[in-house]
């Protein structure tokens, strides 16, 4: 027993002293270790495996032929794995010195990236929204690449359309966008419509009766992934924009108002809607993965969401689904409405660290990287709608609603912004949490109109 | 302690009762089990509680592949020790001189060690981490060890005074006559008796470091080599979906061992000596 | 006696470690919390000093007084809840005549292992609109089912059991570790003077585990006000943030808004509560204590 109280306090003095900070870290790791002097083997493994770290440190730094860079990105689904697995395997040909080290971005709205930024611990590129561009721009912590896009002719290579989607409202370039203009489509089922013998809706009333046939047959009309603001968001845009084509970007930009008559017509329009039972009972509490099943089981006839989604919704419906254009007040309305679009391009992308010790380099490597994006999403996910013109083509014919989508983007002359793409973030996360008020069914338009004139103040 | 020869119908109810109530504890384990063979259409549209047939142990597969299990395991493993075992040293010592020992300010000592309780890891996290970076501790698997000690910190010495706070004075009146110094009949005498609370303790402390994820993805995310278990559904998560089978069984795997240390260590408060029999002692 | 409990240097030794590191690694991060909620802070830039503008702001913000109530509620639901089965399993499995007590150990604490993530999907899988409840309830030809979780008013009770349920276990363990520390002989003495067994318990267990049942206050109490994960994945806070709470409202200021500062206000406001629950529970426990060491000292003077 007394080797036991000796070896307490032997670990007292040697946490007293690690902790005053006498001696190096390596020294303080190593008799800090010693304290678990009670759990031998364990103590002996975790000295052993420290000393494994900084030596593949020692290594990372000593070898001047390889540079590692440190990436921090999403990778888990095909429609984020796919291009960077191609990426990383182009880069290996074009960087042979040059290895990436991932890190997986969390579904976390920034909290990780925000505090290793806060921290100093930057990785070298980074996926920016257009959020983080705008806070890191003010504490200098995202590289300007005006000079690298211009050199490696990023800016010739962006579509036209696309330009502005480089730019930051400074009129810097921050980030190398890979993602072109985005557009929300109202999918639905076709052969749930058939079966039910229903036209799709092109006026609100129409729409109605969809509502009343599906909610008959134990349908539900439109699925919503109501958890997520982005989606509360977008389907009050889509009505919004049926009567002032800003939608909510005028609101963010400020050159519109709530109280404007088409906004609080709107509001009232979602709020009819949301009464007569378009979404499902528990909309607002329904997450992503859970709508999507829904709808692509048959569960559900119509889906508010991203273009993105028609590679997922082709392979799990086929023929079946289509989107269409938003139903309107009345049938000039909708023809007139064709032309605009919720959704839209954001300033978003791959940034780099401008305290990185190889800022020079990862700049490249960053706009090399959006290039191989691209390319992958164009070639193996059949999504045209990328930043930048890659004269590749698709490894198979695009599905039926792209094709459809391309031959409308011509006539299509207005988009409004998905929440991401918004920049003042009081709005932003205002609307979309007073939009999923609205949905709930328990928030009246009125509320939400007042609200969000409070917000706006 | 039942009077015998007088169960009533009561009795009886009250006992089927516990048993359902243990059975809907259980039936989570086995839900999560089942999730992980299945796929996110029969998770939330055609067979979100049943058996999954067909099994789909290519989660599992999937889980293996896609990032290197041992070295997470081995990571978290180490980390929750190490928490484990500093923490419970600490505490037992400071909530010893609290609650037994006499002298000026312990209670003030004794309350403000208790505000560590009450702030979300959120709400600190920067700040943690640049302590973390300002001794020198980024980069070593300490990084992640002092701020769960702190963490657990506030919470293991409450229980302790609770538990020292029960132990009859006379206890020491007796060492002291027989002549023990103050480190002897701690470690001899007073720290056997609480036993109950160590174990309790080393469960609860375990738990949390095992299952931490926020501070640990700030702290470790860009070190491959020493990510922690947790970290692991990142590789599950989309930009709008997530694979809710492959993390159901990124979780299993991260369940039992968690549930093998519950298993070990609650026996030990079974067999751990009574304050009853040391006074009778 | 007095001396030799009061080793100057033993005090200092014991206390020091622990002290340590809490200043170093959670009581400075603390005071930095406090010091930013008084500017602009956004996590990055370098802080003005805006006074009480935050505090201000957060007092006129209907969103606070929505997470108060939440706070309170779903406090006051996971103390009740957690206590009261807490203490009767705790009672049922220390009965060593109770039919498989070491299963029923184990079983109770299960759903503490689990991650919660896991154990907040089954409950959505069980609460949701189609879910197995509203189910059971249309089965049943019940005229009860609702929007669980998806109600303004009521999803916050639906939360805060779902919470409770997940983490009674730890107030069982601690409660079952407390009553192994009972001496026997008190109930024994108990038997002599021909108690019931709940009497017995009632007049015994109960008050001896005084200590053991003001940290289970606190923990529930405090991990009401601070309760954040469960609405994360539930609800995400809504419908229209109707089930903030104060972390909530820090963690949305912080990472939505970039507004560190106004976050932060919220976080200190919140520590500051729980601050003066702790103090509370340990005033009103404080009489409760003298009676139990005068009660022991009784007892011991009985046997």
């Amino acid at each position: 027993m007394k080797k036991k109280i000796l070896s307490t306090l032997v670990c007292l003095t040697v946490a007293t002293a690690s902790i005053v900070g006498c001696g190096s870290t390596a020294a303080g790791t190593e008799t800090a270790a010693d304290a678990d002097a009670q759990t031998t083997e364990k103590a002996v493994e975790a000295k052993t495996s420290s000393e494994e770290v900084k030596e593949e440190t020692k290594q990372e730094t000593s070898s001047d032929d390889k540079i590692t860079l440190s990436i921090y990105t999403q990778y888990a689904d095909d429609d984020t794995k796919v291009p960077y697995d191609y990426a990383v395997e182009q880069l290996a040909e074009a960087y042979p010195n040059v290895e990436l080290n991932l890190i997986v971005q969390a579904q976390d709205d920034g909290q990780t990236l925000k505090t290793l930024a806060a921290t100093g611990q930057l990785p070298d590129i980074y996926q920016a929204s257009t959020d983080l561009i705008n806070t890191f721009r003010e504490s200098n912590q995202i590289m300007v690449l005006n000079d690298v896009a211009e050199k490696t002719g990023f800016i010739d290579k962006l579509y036209d359309a696309n330009k502005d989607l480089a730019y930051a409202e400074d009129g810097n370039i921050y980030a190398f966008p890979f993602s072109g203009q985005e557009y929300v489509l109202w999918y639905y089922n076709k052969a749930l419509f058939e079966e039910n013998n229903l036209e799709v809706p092109k006026t609100y009333e129409d729409l109605l009766n969809c509502v009343e046939t599906f909610t008959q047959s134990g349908i539900i009309p439109l699925a919503l992934f109501g958890q997520e603001g982005w989606n509360t968001a977008a389907a009050y845009d889509v009505i919004a924009t049926r009567y002032v084509a800003g939608g909510i970007k005028a609101l963010d930009e400020g050159s519109a108002s709530i109280t404007d008559d088409g906004y609080v017509s709107a509001a009232k329009k979602l709020e009819e809607l949301v009464a007569a039972g378009l979404f499902q009972k528990d909309a607002t509490t329904t997450n992503y993965d859970q709508a999507s099943e829904k709808f692509l089981s048959g569960e559900a006839a119509m889906f508010i969401n991203g273009q993105w989604y028609i590679e997922d919704a082709t392979k799990a419906l086929g023929d079946d689904v289509d989107w269409m254009f938003y139903p309107a007040e009345d049938e000039a309305a909708y023809e007139a409405g064709k032309a605009v679009f919720s959704g839209g391009g954001s300033a978003s992308g791959f940034a780099v660290n401008p305290d990185s010790e190889n800022a020079e380099l990862a700049a490249e490597v960053a706009e090399f990287i959006t290039e191989k994006y691209c390319e992958a999403k164009v070639m193996y996910r059949h999504n045209p709608l990328v930043a930048i013109d890659t004269g590749k083509e698709p490894d198979s014919e695009y599905p039926a609603m792209m094709q459809k989508l391309s031959d409308t983007l011509p006539s299509i002359t207005s988009t409004t912004k998905f929440t991401w793409g918004l920049t003042n973030s009081t709005f932003n996360d205002g609307i979309q949490s007073e939009s999923q008020g609205l949905v709930s069914g328990q928030f009246t338009a009125d509320e939400f109109i007042q609200d969000l004139e409070d917000i706006m103040e | 302690m039942h009077n015998e020869g007088k169960k009533t119908a009561l009795h009886y109810i009250f006992v089927a009762f516990c048993w359902i109530y243990a059975a809907f504890s259980l039936y989570p384990l086995i839900w999560m089990l089942f999730y992980s063979f299945k796929t996110n259409q029969e998770i939330f549209v055609t067979n979100p509680f049943g058996f999954p047939w067909p099994l789909h142990y290519e989660n599992y597969i999937t889980a293996w592949t896609k990032y290197d299990v041992p070295l997470y395991f081995l990571n978290s493993l180490l980390v929750s020790v190490g928490t484990v075992v500093i923490t419970i040293i600490c505490a037992l010592l400071f909530s010893y001189a609290t609650s037994r020992m006499v002298w000026k300010l312990k209670t003030f000592t004794r309350l403000f060690l208790g505000l560590g309780m009450f702030i979300p890891v959120q709400a600190i996290m920067i700040p943690v981490v640049k302590v973390v970076q300002r001794f020198g501790l980024m980069g070593t698997r300490w990084s992640l060890i002092f701020p769960y000690i702190a963490i657990n910190l506030a919470f293991a010495c409450m229980v302790y005074y609770g538990f020292f706070k029960g132990i009859p004075m006379e206890l020491e009146e007796a060492a002291c006559m027989d002549g023990a110094n103050i480190y002897q009949t701690f470690f001899l005498i007073i720290e056997p008796l609480v036993r109950p609370a160590t174990v309790t303790l080393v469960i609860y402390i375990f738990l949390n470091a095992w299952n931490e994820f926020i501070l640990a993805n700030v702290v470790v995310g860009s070190i491959p080599s020493l990510k922690t278990l947790p970290l692991g559904v990142l590789f599950f998560q989309g930009e709008f979906t997530t694979d809710w089978g492959g993390m159901g069984a990124t979780m299993v795997i991260a369940s039992f061992p968690a549930i093998i240390v519950y298993s070990i260590f609650s026996e030990q408060v079974e067999s751990a000596m009574t304050i009853g029999g040391a006074v009778k002692g | 006696m007095k001396k030799y409990m009061g080793n100057k240097l033993a005090v200092f030794l014991f206390v020091l470690p622990a002290l340590a590191i809490f200043i170093i690694f959670d009581f400075i991060p603390i005071l930095q919390v406090f010091a930013y909620s008084f500017t602009d802070w956004n996590g990055l830039t370098i802080p003005n000093f805006t006074g009480l503008k935050n505090y201000i702001e957060l007092f006129s913000d209907r969103v606070f007084y929505t997470s108060n109530r939440n706070q309170i509620i779903f406090a006051v639901v996971i103390t009740i809840y957690q206590m009261l089965f807490a203490t009767i399993f705790a009672i049922t499995i220390s009965d060593k005549k109770m039919k498989g007590r070491k299963f029923l150990r184990v079983a109770y604490f299960i759903p503490v292992i689990l991650s919660v993530t896991v154990v907040c999907q089954l409950w959505s899988a069980i609460l949701s609109g189609e879910g197995l409840l509203n189910k059971l309830f249309e089965a049943g030809g019940l005229d009860f089912s609702q929007n669980w979780l998806g109600d303004r008013y009521k999803a916050i009770y639906v939360i805060a059991f779902v919470n409770a349920w997940q983490w009674m276990g730890y107030q069982f363990a601690l409660i079952v570790a407390g009553i192994k520390s009972i001496p026997s002989d008190y109930y024994e003495a108990a038997r002599i003077d021909g108690c019931s067994n709940v009497k017995a318990h009632l007049k015994i267990t109960i008050p001896l585990l005084a200590e053991t049942y003001k940290f289970c206050l606190i923990i529930s109490l405090t991990g009401g006000i601070k309760a954040f994960t469960e609405m994360n994945i539930l609800t995400g806070g809504g419908p229209n943030k109707s089930t903030f709470t104060l972390t909530y409202m820090m963690y949305n200021a912080a990472f939505k808004k970039s507004d560190y500062g106004y976050g932060l206000a919220a976080a200190s406001i919140m520590v500051i509560e729980c601050m003066l629950v702790m103090l509370v529970i340990n005033f009103i426990f404080r009489e409760k204590n003298q009676l139990k060491e005068e009660e022991k000292s009784r007892r011991k003077r009985n046997a």
